[in-house]
């Protein structure tokens, strides 16, 4: 039923996939409580600045590490920018046409992606982590020849991991040390009250604007080296899965969400280990229905009826 | 149309008087406007087939059954307040179900649609009840992940091409069975007619609903669900009734999908189709029945003009997303209303 041998080797893959979907929990998480906005635009915005990136590298442009700049300041500006522009005309709109706004955002996004890349044909750019390898092994025999754990993992994967927990340790120590983090609570909490209190809350939103456009610049660049090619597609809509986890944490726990990240991306991964053929092929499931259960679940005492501030 | 219940001073209890009562219904207005609907039939069913090619008139009827799901949408979103992200998905399911009877069975066409939009109202039942305790953003999200797990299913088990077992997929080429029309409409033209039929059927199936007890009942339920409550409806029903009726209504429009592709693929059914939806109808507009006619018109025609004169049919994605931007800026006392209040 389970192939042994390669339960290592996928949980090390799960592993990478699962600190994405942190990241991206993380960054559409803090947004959408300090601001209300569910960001479907994520992964477009990422999209396009992995391209950016792409044709820097494919043209010589610039040295690749410019090109990687280039994408999480693309990034950063196009968030922050829909952030002190649009999003503010959305304020004392209900969550929902603050997410549908977005969706706006990503359309023509993807259209612009459509229309000046050829999007149709393989676009490949490596990390330098991506081309890196680690060989793992763990409890050998005395031969050395076999080993209970045996994987090769990229340096893309630790670096994904490791960035993700460092990211989730900073928002929650930022969010309860630093002044601006607990500001951005208040506003999380009531943004009106918080703004008849005299905290700065276009600032403080600004920044949560342009903290979710850097990840999602980063997440699109570790994307496209996990995947292994730039689809704009994939990429544009990842932000649907990787949502699950900021559901199950019920768009308010960080740490839930970070877990329940890894969980999803590891069991996804777990399911290719499977001798049967559906678990491999309707793995990517996963995600989608790990969100639908958590949702019902909350649901079941109608704790979620009334969409909007009151739940966050 | 109860143009009364989208006046927000109007109580709910008026809606109901109003709407209910007759002079409405058989007013001037209303009479003038079944003689627009009635000329816009008209120039549907023969003017447009007389004049446009055959191109044309399948990307009008590709409009035509992809009106019926932007007027489900739209009834949903407009009527109830219901903003549903995975219409696509049942558009699908009954696609792939009308498909899979008509290589096992020899029933007529149109038993072959209904019972499929049957079925899936029976789907859309099952994950609508427990669905329907979220509202706003939950229950556009779970719609929007159904529909993202389906359309991995779809993508693995394919449409049934007249292959035997569940699945029905045969792998030769030559082994292939094709989807058969209905008698009175095996060609373009007339297959173009038959859509447009149903579509103003599906319409005044929906009509008769918006204009009735349902309708008042979801008038009320989209202006305050506790008020509603409070009122005596039972919320919980009448947002089922209206979510089976948007079920079967894309139900219909996926068979009738079935006998216009013949052998679909996935790509009609892939998320980002799911997203475009809801942007043409909000772009059409969700007070108005109308509104899914221009919702379905800019889904499968733009496309096509576009390409027509030598733009990119990539543009409309573009435009797309402007259009549900500026529409979601502009058209915000409308919106906020078909939204759950906080």
């Amino acid at each position: 039923m389970i192939d042994t041998n390669q339960l290592f080797p996928f949980l090390m893959s799960g592993l990478g996939f699962g600190a994405v979907y942190a990241m991206s929990g993380t960054g559409l998480l803090v947004l959408y409580r300090t601001t209300g906005v569910l960001n479907f635009a994520f992964g477009a915005i990422g999209a396009f600045g992995a391209s950016i990136t792409w044709s820097a590298i494919e043209n010589n442009w610039a040295p690749d590490w410019v090109a990687y700049l280039m994408c999480i300041a693309f990034c950063g500006a196009v968030t922050l920018g829909y952030g002190l522009y649009l999003a503010p005309r959305y304020a004392n709109r209900d969550d929902l046409n603050k997410m549908l706004g977005t969706l706006g955002l990503a359309l023509i996004l993807l259209g612009f992606m459509f229309n000046l890349w050829k999007t149709e044909d393989a676009r490949v750019f490596r990390l330098p982590t991506g081309t890196r390898r680690v060989q793992i092994e763990w409890f050998c025999n005395s031969e050395g020849k076999e080993c209970v754990f045996d994987a090769r993992i990229s340096y893309t994967q630790i670096l994904a991991v490791v960035f993700a927990l460092v990211v989730a340790a900073g928002v929650t120590v930022y969010l309860k040390r630093t002044k601006m983090g607990t500001a951005m609570r208040a506003i999380a909490n009531d943004r009106e009250i918080s703004s008849l209190l005299g905290v700065p809350v276009r600032r403080i939103e600004a920044i949560a604007w342009l903290g979710s456009g850097v990840l999602c610049g980063i997440v699109g660049l570790l994307l496209v080296d996990l995947f292994g090619s730039l689809d704009v597609v994939l990429m544009t809509w990842f932000v649907i899965p990787a949502l699950a986890p900021v559901l199950v944490g019920r768009l308010r726990h960080l740490w839930v969400a970070f877990f329940a990240a890894f969980a999803i991306g590891v069991v996804e991964a777990e399911l290719n280990a499977s001798t049967w053929a559906w678990p491999s092929l309707y793995r990517k499931t996963t995600a989608y229905v790990v969100a639908i259960v958590a949702l019902l679940w909350f649901a079941r005492k109608r704790n979620l009826v009334i969409s909007g501030r009151s739940t966050r | 149309m109860t143009a009364v219940a989208d006046d927000p001073r109007t109580t709910a209890v008026e809606q109901g008087r109003t709407a209910a009562g007759s002079p409405t219904l058989l007013g001037k207005r209303s009479i003038a406007k079944m003689g627009v609907a009635a000329a816009a039939l008209a120039i549907g069913l023969f003017l447009l087939p007389a004049i446009t090619s055959t191109f044309w008139v399948k990307n009008l009827t590709s409009a035509a059954i992809l009106a019926i799901v932007a007027g489900a949408t739209g009834m949903l979103y407009g009527r109830v307040g219901l903003v549903a992200l995975g219409q696509m998905a049942l558009y699908g399911l009954s696609t792939w179900i009308t498909l899979r009877l008509s290589f096992a069975t020899d029933l007529p066409f149109p038993a072959l649609v209904l019972i499929a939009a049957v079925i899936t109202t029976i789907f859309g039942v099952i994950l609508g009840l427990p669905a329907l305790r979220l509202s706003g953003i939950y229950l556009s999200l779970i719609t929007l992940m159904s529909a993202a797990g389906f359309l991995v299913i779809l993508s693995e088990a394919k449409f049934p091409n007249g292959g035997p077992g569940f699945k029905g997929l045969v792998q030769e080429v030559t082994n292939r069975s094709e989807m058969r029309r209905p008698d009175i409409a095996i060609g373009d033209f007339a297959y173009y007619r038959y859509v447009v039929i149903a579509m103003v059927l599906t319409y005044l199936l929906a009509l008769i609903h918006v204009v009735g007890k349902p309708g008042r009942a979801w008038a009320s339920i989209k202006q305050s669900e506790a008020a509603a409550l409070a009122a005596g409806i039972n919320t919980t029903t009448y947002k089922l009734w209206a979510w089976a009726l948007a079920s079967f209504m894309t139900g219909i429009a996926g068979g009738l999908l079935a006998g216009h592709v013949k052998s679909p693929s996935v790509f009609p059914f892939i998320v980002e189709q799911n997203i475009i939806l809801i942007a043409v109808v909000v772009m059409g507009g969700v007070v108005s029945l109308w509104g899914g006619i221009i919702s379905g018109l800019l889904a499968a025609v733009l496309p096509e003009l576009f390409q027509k004169i030598g733009v990119s049919d990539r543009w409309s994605l573009i435009l797309f997303g402007v259009g549900l931007t500026v529409n979601l800026l502009i058209t915000s006392h409308q919106l906020d209303k078909a939204g759950i209040r906080e």
